[in-house]
């Protein structure tokens, strides 16, 4: 098993090799123009002097706290309201249409307000984020405790276990699968929204950065930065599913 | 030497009385017509019946789960049904165990909704679970059991309970032909030892027989009690022996007549 992932290891780095090897040959040769697709040892270059200076760390660290931050809010607030939804299914009934609404619109167009009312700080961010966030939990919250197995309802009900035994014995854990896979969308999610309200107007920041590299066409630096901010994404994507496999073990 | 039948004591108060009971779901479509059933304490009695008949109906009414609006009545042990009877255990066509739970403390689920403290309910637990074979899978999840594992941790459960009275909605319904022999025969070893009244609604007349002291037919909807049939056979009882006993297949057939001619009237 450990030799066989030592195997596949060495494939990708060999593969990842070959590619980054032949865009340097490419964009040396002319066969490519760097101006516009930049060149390998350029993004590394451009990666080890950002590390190195902290410049990047900053900027990572204000899109991650921003992401957090909307994820943790968006989250506790859906998870809320989804409980409510089911607990007053007229609540749900009567907001729906605006729910419906609100979810539709392109979210990311509502930066611009978000950032006349909250700055150019984190608080934009976050309400970017939340906004997307908000949605997909409050969705899955009330898919998951809708869809809890009738089964345990019933029995439940026959064994006579009260709303509060049945709802954190019952209702809640069986909701938990369906929730933990909103949470995750929700999360990278959340990551889409930071980054592109930094892209649009924002102090600080990978997308904020982004915006300024790609203005002044340092293209190098747009190419590390899109490749720091995949990994980002594959990193939270594992974090969710470490989390996923500690909390929903029995499944 | 075999005793008789179980011993059942007539003069207690009956676990169920229904008596000329209606039922119409939406006002109009009647489900259950002028059924009358008595259960005597200690008696394990079979309802039988195609589809949609209304077996499982007359279950849920004794459950609670579903209100008699209708004319007669329906008594547990003299008193008006109610949800969450602590005098009623039911258990489910599927297993219902909570996944995230282990095979233990799927077993202690049931008292601990009840109240039972934790030590007694996990002692009790414990043992029932060694009762129906499954010492040493205690700490295992039920996605690591097997169907009949897991219908043997819910019959735990509910035996568990202690409740004077058992609802059973076609408990083995979803085994397979060989796990079902082999739970029929842990379930009458199961009421052999604790001695609850049972109400057990099932599809299959061969388990039906093999288990119940009374066999009730009932007719497809609306529900009418077409026949009630007592089964005569010998306690303790073993479903490998009853195969070969002449008198369970006659019982058998004798039931499967009761069964065509509630299609045929309902037919024509």
């Amino acid at each position: 098993m450990k030799a066989e992932k030592l195997r596949w290891g060495g494939a990708h780095l060999l593969f990842i090799m070959v590619m980054l090897g032949l865009g340097e040959w490419l964009t040396t040769n002319g066969w490519l123009d760097p101006t516009f697709v930049g060149q390998p040892s350029g993004i590394i270059k451009f990666l080890w002097n950002n590390i190195a200076t902290g410049k990047l760390w900053v900027d990572m660290g204000w899109t991650m706290a921003g992401t957090l931050i909307s994820f943790t809010l968006g989250s506790v607030a859906a998870i809320t309201v989804g409980l409510l939804f089911v607990g007053f299914p007229k609540l749900e009934k009567f907001l729906d249409p605006y729910l419906n609404a609100m979810n539709v619109m392109p979210r990311i167009a509502l930066a611009p307000l978000f950032i006349l009312w909250f700055g150019l700080g984190l608080g934009s961010k976050i309400a970017v984020g939340c906004s997307l966030t908000f949605f997909i939990v409050l969705s899955s919250t009330v898919a998951g405790i809708r869809g809890v197995s009738q089964d345990h309802l019933t029995l439940c009900k026959t064994l006579g276990a009260s709303t509060f035994t049945t709802f954190f014995e019952v209702t809640l854990p069986g909701a938990v699968p369906v929730i933990f896979s909103g949470l995750r969308l929700g999360l990278i999610y959340a990551l889409l929204g930071v980054i592109g309200a930094e892209i649009i107007a924002s102090e600080k920041g990978l997308g904020q950065l982004l915006a300024y590299l790609g203005a002044t066409f340092e293209v190098n630096g747009v190419m590390a930065l899109l490749l720091v901010l995949a990994l980002l994404g594959v990193s939270v994507v594992r974090a969710m599913t470490w989390l996923e496999k500690r909390l929903l073990h029995w499944q | 030497m075999a005793q008789p039948s179980r011993p059942v004591d007539l003069n207690a108060s009956l676990a169920i009385a229904v008596d000329g009971l209606h039922l119409n779901f939406d006002g109009s479509t009647p489900v259950l017509v002028d059924v009358t059933l008595h259960i005597r304490q200690g008696e394990f009695v079979s309802l039988v019946g195609p589809s949609g008949c209304g077996k499982t109906t007359l279950l849920n009414l004794a459950a609670g789960l579903v209100t008699h609006t209708g004319k007669g009545s329906i008594h547990l042990a003299g008193a008006s049904p109610l949800q969450g009877n602590p005098q009623v255990g039911y258990m489910l066509a599927r297993d219902s165990l909570l996944p995230w739970k282990t095979a233990l403390e799927n077993a202690m689920f049931g008292m601990q909704v009840r109240g039972v403290p934790r030590a007694q309910a996990q002692e009790r637990a414990r043992s029932m679970l060694q009762e129906v074979g499954l010492a040493g899978f205690e700490n295992m999840l039920p996605k690591a059991l097997s169907h009949g594992m897991r219908q043997r941790v819910a019959l735990a459960r509910t035996f568990a309970l202690g409740s004077p009275l058992l609802l059973m909605d076609e408990p083995f319904g979803a085994l397979d032909a060989q796990t079902k022999l082999q739970l029929e025969d842990l379930l009458l070893r199961l009421c052999q030892q604790h001695q609850q009244s049972v109400l057990f609604v099932t599809h299959d007349l061969s388990e039906a027989v093999a288990v119940s002291d009374r066999v009730v037919v009932m007719t497809s909807r609306p529900g009418r009690i077409l026949a009630d049939v007592t089964i005569d056979l010998p306690r303790p009882r073993s479903i490998r022996e009853l195969q070969k006993d002449a008198h369970f297949h006659e019982l058998y057939a004798q039931l499967w007549e009761h069964l065509e001619s509630g299609w045929s009237k309902h037919e024509g």
